[in-house]
């Protein structure tokens, strides 16, 4: 195999078919997307050489600067929410529940599967008010705390936080089962050690469990990032990027821009915007694996 | 060597197999997408000189074309469901047209309907537009969205082309000047699919419950009638502010009721600034109402069908909305019955230019024709469509839809019969609020109207945002 592998045109054979189909799905049209950059317009209706306008204009609109603001705040908030809460999640399997595991595991995994349209049409239900109270709004109408019920998605302060509420819902399963599969690979023999050393719940999750899970904190973490930065089909399916932009992501404004204003050139310098938000995110997250690998 | 060979053979099988897979990916999402563009693509293979007289009667484009003796399947993109006899209608009555032409006047005809949701059209018409590519007729935008493809030359000058034909006089007169006014050009380059008036509906059980006897004939009457209802427990207004549009209708509809018809021409001509004192008027009404609880809790929710439903269902008491929704109205599932809803002109504003027989009228959204694949098949089809149309949408759903109609139904719909007695009181018309603005004002106007009745965003505020708006996107 060694011999193989160190015959340059042998892996030259190996690679290249990936490699050229890697170049043409993937090289090619970002490079392509650079080449718009430069351009105004829609290619075949107003198709006008621009320069570097588009790049100008990126520094004094406020909307991509809101967008901007909106889709960081969205990795930070889902992405703890996700890895917070999965790993919550995955303790609760593990040490708590002893009755029902897999009936429960299921139910929490549930949502992974659902189609993100689907889960939009049953959240827009849940936080409904008019013509009728929706699930939330009837349970805080219930229980008395009729002056939290609210327009949920219909103003701005509470759009975001229902939009990040629903996305964690639906992702919460997946991180749940990835830290259980984590949690049962540590030896009991360890977790025993430290109980009669005195450890209480939370020593034993921050000395013990934590740094042993790390290595699949780290890839939780890398699948949440891809997963918050493209934020676009949930936050068009439930609020359409709204009220006021206050779920509109940079995905969406770039979508906005290309396909209602007809700015492709503009769209794609958005577009560039958040291939570098892509390689400066992976960058970290990689620094992260580096030093603990160390 | 041997090695080398084997590796050869396994990367080679590799790549094979790839590509085979992309392949056969390719076929399969066909022909699971769209089993009528298979069925499309096999007729062309099969009759390769019907395809060339098309391209040449393509390049004669403009010039009289023969009886439809060449059929090829026509393409059509909608953003009507094949039938949605309960909306607008438009779907099932192009539908209908479809059938009628292929069962009596050229039986080869055949055609391929798409639908794409409205809030998608524009971004495929202007993808496929991209790439060449556009459907024989698609829905589209009226106003400044048309005029791009006007000026990209790929839109069919209709004017052109119906004159041609000899049928330019099946189109309403009111329509033509409409749409020509709308894209500023001497011809038009769409077809109208709706002539409508705009206006408050309102339940007349609820209005008597509340003890209100007519329709208020001044805004502060129908404010004064607001508290009446909400005093009686009844919601006073629906309105659909979670699709935004109908939102934006209601400042509009004081606008033109304080600044004049013609407000949204001269704002769009730069003579009046978006953020004058009469916008921000109308602005600061909308949130008013809002805060007062007229549009009822979590109006900002509610998409404009459920707000129509509501009227119709008791549930609240007015909806502003335009002439379409008779096809709702004169449906028999309408709860409200044959009588229960009345219709009421945009009140005066005291001291305002505008009067009450000033509407605001749309053509609803327009069908256009590709420049580029118009030919024998699309002309034929064209030509029956225009003739037969209006006395179609007229019989079938009491609807007007900017065409001749020669023959009126005797059991006319009470509903229609209501909308084309208001059309006869018709002066003066505007358009709707967005009709003249750029993509992008128009799509800042809407993200920012929620937050307008919320209290979000000042009135001030609203305002200012469309002006700076304009400003940097008013063509030069």
């Amino acid at each position: 195999m060694n011999k193989v592998l160190g015959n340059k045109k042998a892996i030259a054979v190996y690679v290249l078919p990936g490699l050229i189909l890697y170049t043409c799905f993937l090289i090619a049209p970002v490079v392509w997307s650079f080449y718009y950059t430069l351009y105004d317009g829609s290619p075949g209706i107003k198709w006008n050489f621009c320069g570097p306008d588009n790049y100008l204009r990126l520094f004094s609109d406020k909307n991509f600067m809101k967008s901007l603001l909106v889709n960081c705040k969205y990795i930070l908030v889902v992405m703890a929410g996700q890895i917070i809460l999965g790993l919550a999640m995955a303790l609760m399997f593990h040490f708590w529940l002893k009755r029902f595991k897999s009936f429960v595991r299921t139910i929490v995994f549930f949502p992974v599967v659902l189609p993100i349209v689907a889960v939009a049409q049953l959240f827009t239900k849940i936080y409904e008010i008019q013509p009728h109270y929706g699930l939330l709004n009837s349970i805080l109408a219930g229980v008395g705390l009729e002056n939290l019920v609210q327009p949920w998605l219909g103003q701005a302060k509470t759009a975001f936080g229902s939009l990040c509420a629903m996305d964690i819902w639906t992702s919460i399963g997946f991180y749940a089962i990835i830290f259980y599969g984590a949690l049962l690979d540590v030896s009991s023999d360890i977790v025993e050690a430290a109980r009669i050393d005195g450890a209480r719940a939370f020593q034993l999750l921050r000395y013990i469990l934590l740094p042993l899970i790390r290595p699949i904190m780290v890839v939780c973490l890398v699948f949440s990032f891809t997963g918050t930065v493209k934020m676009f089909e949930s936050a068009l399916t439930l609020t359409n990027g709204g009220p006021s932009g206050a779920t509109k992501s940079l995905s969406l404004y770039m979508y906005t821009i290309a396909f209602t204003y007809s700015k492709v050139g503009y769209a794609s310098v958005i577009a560039l915007v958040v291939f570098a938000l892509c390689v400066i995110g992976s960058f970290f997250i990689r620094k992260l694996d580096k030093d603990i690998t160390r | 060597m041997k090695k080398k060979i084997a590796a050869m053979i396994l990367s080679t099988a590799m790549t094979a197999s790839l590509l085979a897979g992309c392949g056969g990916n390719d076929a399969g999402s066909t022909q699971e997408s769209d089993s009528a563009a298979t069925e499309a693509a096999s007729q062309t293979e099969v009759e390769p000189e019907a395809e060339e007289t098309d391209d040449t009667a393509q390049e004669e484009a403009g010039e009289e074309p023969a009886a439809p003796a060449e059929t090829r399947t026509i393409k059509i993109l909608s953003m009507w469901p094949e039938d949605d006899a309960e909306s607008t209608a438009n779907g099932s009555i192009i539908m209908a047209m479809l059938q009628q032409y292929q069962a009596e006047e050229n039986p080869d005809f055949t055609w391929e309907y798409e639908y794409v949701d409205s809030d998608n059209l524009k971004t495929k018409v202007t993808t496929l537009a991209a790439s060449d590519d556009l459907p024989d007729f698609f829905a589209y935008d009226a106003g400044t969205s048309l005029l791009e493809l006007i000026e990209a030359d790929l839109v069919l000058d209709v004017t052109q082309a119906l004159t041609d034909l000899g049928v330019y006089d099946s189109l309403d007169e009111g329509a033509k000047t409409y749409l020509a006014n709308l894209t500023g050009t001497d011809s038009i380059y769409d077809l109208p699919l709706g002539l409508n008036i705009e206006g408050f509906w309102y339940n007349k059980a609820l209005f008597e419950q509340a003890g209100i006897d007519g329709a208020p004939a001044t805004w502060k009457e129908m404010l004064e009638d607001c508290d009446k209802l909400l005093a009686a427990g009844i919601q006073p207004i629906a309105t659909g502010a979670g699709d935004s549009w109908p939102a934006t209708r209601l400042l509009h509809a004081y606008a033109i009721r304080l600044m004049g018809a013609d407000c949204m021409e001269q704002a769009a001509a730069g003579t009046l600034a978006y953020d004058s004192e009469g916008f921000v008027q109308a602005a600061q009404m909308i949130q008013d109402m809002n805060t007062a609880g007229y549009f009822g809790v979590g109006a900002t929710t509610v998409d404009q069908n459920t707000a129509a439903d509501m009227v119709m269902n008791g549930e609240a008491a007015m909806l502003y909305n335009g002439s379409w929704y008779t096809s709702s109205l004169n449906a028999d599932t309408n709860p409200a019955g044959e009588d229960g809803i009345g219709f009421f002109s945009v009140p005066a504003v005291e001291g305002g230019k505008g009067t009450v027989t000033e509407y605001p009228m749309n053509c609803g959204t327009i069908l256009c024709l590709s420049k580029a694949s118009y030919d024998d098949s699309v002309a034929g089809f064209l030509k029956y469509f225009v003739t037969h149309v209006g006395d179609y949408s007229m019989n079938e759903f009491g609807a007007l839809k900017g065409y001749a109609v020669n023959e009126y139904p005797e059991d006319v719909g009470g509903y229609t019969k209501m909308v084309a007695d208001e059309m006869n009181k018709v002066t003066g018309t505007g358009n709707w609020f967005e009709a003249l603005m750029t993509s992008e004002l128009s799509t800042v106007v809407q993200e920012n109207v929620q937050s307008l009745m919320n209290g979000d965003m000042s009135a001030e505020e609203y305002c200012e945002q469309m002006k700076d708006t304009y400003e940097l996107t008013k063509p030069n």
